[in-house]
């Protein structure tokens, strides 16, 4: 008796040493160390009996004292004392690969989602964040002329003597260039074969300027201007490239317009330069020459120069402002006797990318809402798992497990799913960022950079494994703080109820989210067909357009420019097919066209304001027939005839032009005054404008003349057949070279082309923000449908017994499609004030609609009700069809 | 640290404690008192301490040379049940070399002259 409760004190004693030691050691040793004490101590005790033992008691206190705390701070041991993430990680792992098709579809949804954000940050990052490749590129700026006291003009292109002005003016501004551009014939050699390439023309300093240095050879010295200067060209990488990429070329001559020019340098690759435009989009130089003019001497009347500064570094904006602002007054007094002719500085990135910056504002900001419905849906979905896992989780917990290595494995899993959607959504988006670049408008600033890098795949999958943790926490926190009592009794009956209202609130915010992305892309939508459905004035279909540049080198007089036009002509109209030719200095929709202010004195709607009486209008040069072929419309009089009369030089007017000088009265035979020497041109028709700028809106008002009458060169020609446009192609070419072998062709495409490139950024924010709400929609839908389904499991035994006292299969159905219209119609409710959020944001890229547009509002929220219904259908399917008298003998 | 000794060579010599309970289980399973006793009777002196050795085996386990085999009951314990160790091909591979070094070791001392021929 005495014996035994010498063993038992000695275990109680071994056991209390063994605490000495940390838990794991505890866990995977503390018995078999105890148990071989024991062993010890009876040993001891039969060979010696008590002193013996107390022996063996000192010798276990010694060695427990010792061992204990080195055995804590063993590093293996301390790296698993906060819990074993290693572990976590490997069983987190295993349990996802045990359901591969959760995993597949969860993943195949972030990466579709994170894709889609990732090529939308692309753009974002590339175009708006990315500095352009120019030395301290914040410190440029373009300056442009505001006209705005004389007429409806607030961005004109300078004078030349605006920019040696600028050139003069010191202080924060270091330097100043003036650029003009040329649609110049090239070619490498004498009777090589000519092409039409972009030209800037500009002082010599511009790639001082810029801060960038030709990769071979040189740049323009300073003396390399003027009227006397040396015909030198530096060309960019890509046109050097496509000539050959011959080294040699430096100190060669090329031809432009026939005049021979000796190449100094190529440009480094991937350097591009655009002259921002005074209307229109940037254009691009493919090869820079130098003025052959001295600013100074230039006419203050002809605005016609780009005007580039670079202004001290790190210079404020207004700081610049001010100083080109010292610089307007100079001008204004000098050329407009004070008049109020403004100049005003407008950053060159800025500049370059206000045209697609608010499209691009709302489809990050759509992005950013796809992402976080994404994120929802995902922490709908651990959710779930995390309350199938609640018996487990109870099992666990009762069994000693920490309420936080629980949470811990779902963070885990979220975590993971994250990072590997992350993964694959950038994988998508190296590819989705191709098909876009190449789906983008031609006229998209730094088109050539955009493309998904080592930054961008970083944070996208950092951005995933984010929002997978986030997502996570939801059902983390659900799971750690969960009683164990109550996840024990719920999971008797299957199917807990905690989880269930979170997971309700969720499918909740994701209708809202939807909500919001969808009726954005409803109105973006609507305002896309409303300018698809746009009449632009002309009808492009059938129609095969190219440009001939005709320089005054290769036609010294314009007479035989005029000769060589008729015969192309005659040429084009001669091939098979061909009903309608027409020739014009302007084609629709290239927003290339002069301006001038016109005045009609004695038209009756003159007001006596100078200013208003004299509105700035695009002048277009057009041949006989030109009218016809482009399908534009005459309202009053006629259009150009064949027979041009002696001594008259007509002209059509728009009705824009009509309504302010001649309201009520017909404006045929009405003079206006245009060019030197007391010339007028005759209006003898009015016309529906064929647009230049935009497709569903007038631009300004515009002036139509005869070619012959104003000296155009260069025309583009547009041919209707009834044939496809694009067959045309060879014969065209075939005929051009016939009429003269020296003629090059540029821009040969379709009309439809170019009403297409018009419309390209438009189409794309609306085919990318339907794309967005699209996904969020069948997010919203999968997860009201897991809501749906999972209540009707759980509610089972209720429905059963329902069914079992006599309630009939509708009220069933009432039950089951009444949850999810609730859930749907509080979504509605809590997607209002993001609705109105979003309708500030994308008022903007709206023509036509309202961002609040009733119709389109009513018509989203039905079709959620429909989704909603849809995704209701199978669970109540599911719930008439329980069998009660089964359903509750298994219960 | 004993992680990367592990991971580095098992040519590196083991700890005595770790050599006694290699030793004891290459000649079948045994549980924790088991290889005290089969330490002791092998008449080395310094017989480990339990908690020293508990940790040991621990560490071995964990490089994979030793395993616990089945808890069951143990003779020697009048029938009470006990955790049994087993010796795993890692842990035999590492405890031959062992023993080659020692041999080694040794003829190089009675080459040496340390060793005289009467203990042969």
């Amino acid at each position: 008796m005495r014996r035994d409760a010498l063993v038992r004190a000695s275990e109680w004693w071994f056991r209390l040493l063994v605490r000495l030691y940390s838990p794991d050691f505890r866990d995977d040793m503390g018995d078999g160390v105890v148990e071989t004490y024991r062993d010890r101590a009876k040993d001891a005790l039969n060979r010696g009996g008590v002193l013996r033992l107390t022996g063996v008691w000192m010798r276990a206190l010694a060695d427990s004292v010792r061992n204990g705390p080195i055995e804590r701070i063993r590093p293996a041991a301390w790296w698993r004392r906060g819990g074993n993430w290693g572990r976590d990680a490997e069983l987190a792992t295993r349990r996802l690969l045990r359901a591969p098709g959760l995993v597949l579809a969860m993943v195949g949804t972030l990466a579709v989602g994170l894709g889609t954000f990732a090529v939308v940050y692309t753009f974002v990052q590339k175009i708006l964040i990315e500095p352009m490749p120019y030395r301290s590129s914040d410190d440029l700026y373009f300056v442009w002329r505001d006209y705005r006291a004389f007429f409806d003009l607030d961005r004109g292109w300078l004078a030349g003597t605006d920019v040696a002005e600028l050139q003069k003016a010191g202080g924060v501004i270091e330097e100043a260039a003036g650029l003009l551009r040329q649609l110049a014939t090239f070619s490498a050699r004498e009777g090589a074969d000519a092409t039409e390439i972009s030209v800037i023309v500009t002082s010599p300093n511009l790639f001082e300027l810029l801060g960038v240095q030709p990769a071979i050879g040189r740049g323009f010295t300073r003396d390399e201007a003027g009227p006397k200067r040396p015909a030198v060209i530096v060309l960019t990488h890509e046109l050097w490239s496509r000539l050959g990429a011959d080294r040699g070329i430096v100190g060669s001559d090329v031809r432009l317009n026939g005049e021979p020019y000796t190449v100094i340098g190529v440009m480094p690759p991937g350097f591009t330069f655009f002259r921002n435009a005074s209307l229109g989009p940037p254009q691009r130089g493919e090869a820079f020459t130098t003025l052959n003019v001295n600013l100074a001497e230039t006419s203050p009347d002809a605005g016609s120069y780009g005007g580039l500064i670079r202004a001290r570094r790190g210079t404020a904006p207004g700081t610049v402002a001010a100083a080109v602002n010292a610089v307007a007054r100079i001008v204004d007094a000098r050329d407009f006797k004070s008049r109020g002719l403004k100049l005003y500085p407008l950053g060159l990135k800025r500049d370059l990318v206000s045209g697609v910056r608010p499209a691009l504002v709302v489809l990050g900001v759509a992005g950013l809402v796809l992402v976080l419905a994404l994120m929802v849906n995902l922490g709908s979905v651990l959710l779930a798992r995390a309350a199938q896992r609640e018996h487990e989780f109870a099992v666990s917990r009762a069994l000693g497990a920490d309420g936080y290595a629980v949470a811990r494995a779902t963070l885990f899993e979220g975590a993971l799913l994250g990072l590997a959607g992350g993964l694959a959504g950038a994988v998508v988006a190296i590819w989705a960022t191709r098909t876009l670049v190449a789906l983008a408008p031609l006229t998209l600033p730094r088109r050539e950079a955009i493309a998904v890098d080592w930054t961008i795949v970083a944070v996208v999958t950092s951005v995933g494994a984010l929002l997978g943790l986030l997502a996570a926490t939801a059902p983390a926190i659900w799971t750690a703080r969960a009683k164990l009592s109550s996840l024990l009794a719920s999971s008797a009956v299957r199917g807990g109820g905690g989880h269930a209202r979170m997971r309700r609130s969720l499918v909740v915010a994701q209708v809202g989210l939807s909500l919001v992305l969808l009726s954005s892309a409803g109105v973006v939508a609507r305002s896309f067909t409303r300018v698809l459905r746009a009449d632009p004035g002309f009808n492009p279909e059938g129609l095969l357009t190219l440009r001939v540049p005709m320089p005054p080198q290769l036609f010294e007089k314009p007479e035989d420019a005029y000769a060589t036009q008729a015969r192309i002509e005659d040429a084009l109209a001669a091939i098979p097919g061909v009903k309608q030719v027409g020739a014009t200095s302007s084609l629709p929709l290239t927003a290339l066209s002069n301006q001038t202010t016109i005045r009609i004195p004695g038209a009756p709607g003159n007001t006596g304001n100078k200013d208003r009486d004299a509105p700035l209008v695009d002048y277009i040069g057009l041949r006989a027939g030109y009218v016809e072929a482009a399908g534009m419309r005459v309202i009053v009089g006629r259009a150009f005839d064949k027979a041009r009369p002696a001594g008259v030089r007509e002209a059509l007017i728009d009705p824009l032009l009509a309504r302010q000088f001649f309201p009520g009265t017909s404006p045929l035979g009405a003079k206006i005054p245009f060019g030197n020497n007391n010339q007028t041109l005759t209006v003898v028709g009015v016309v529906e404008q064929a647009r230049l700028y935009d497709v569903h809106k007038d631009g300004r008002p515009q002036l139509y003349m005869r070619v012959e009458d104003w000296s155009y060169r260069t025309l583009a020609f547009i041919v209707r057949a009834d044939r496809l446009p694009s067959s045309l192609v060879p014969e065209v070419r075939a005929a051009i070279r016939n009429v003269d072998p020296r003629l090059a062709l540029a821009s040969v495409q379709p009309m439809d082309t170019i009403v297409q490139d018009a419309l390209r950024q438009q189409r794309i924010s609306a085919v990318l923000i339907a794309g967005f709400a699209f996904g969020a929609l069948l997010l919203a839908a999968m997860g009201l449908f897991g809501v749906v389904s999972g209540s009707v499991t759980r509610r089972r035994h209720e429905l059963a017994v329902r069914l079992a006292l006599g309630a009939n299969q509708s009220r069933i159905l009432g039950l089951v499609f009444g949850e999810g219209v609730m859930l749907v119609a509080l979504g509605v409710v809590i997607g209002v004030p993001g609705l109105y959020a979003a309708g500030g944001l994308i008022r903007g890229v709206l023509v036509g609609v309202s961002p609040l547009d009733p119709l389109t509002l009513v018509t989203v929220a039905l079709g959620l009700l429909v989704v909603a219904m849809m995704a209701c259908f199978f669970p109540a399917r599911r719930a008439v069809r329980i069998d009660p008298a089964r359903s509750l003998r298994q219960e | 640290m004993d992680r990367r000794r592990a991971d580095a060579s098992p040519q590196l010599a083991l700890r005595t404690v770790e050599f006694h309970i290699l030793l004891s289980l290459a000649s079948g399973e045994r549980h924790g008192y088991g290889i005290i006793k089969d330490i002791d009777t092998r008449g080395e002196t310094a017989v480990p301490d339990v908690g020293t050795m508990y940790r040991a085996l621990a560490r071995m386990v964990e490089m994979g040379f030793i395993t616990t085999a089945s808890r069951r009951p143990a003779p020697d314990a009048g029938g009470e049940r006990r955790n049994y160790y087993r010796i795993t091909e890692a842990g035999l591979r590492v405890a031959r070399t062992e023993a080659r070094r020692l041999e080694a070791l040794t003829r190089a001392a009675r080459l040496g002259g340390l060793l005289t021929k009467a203990s042969k």
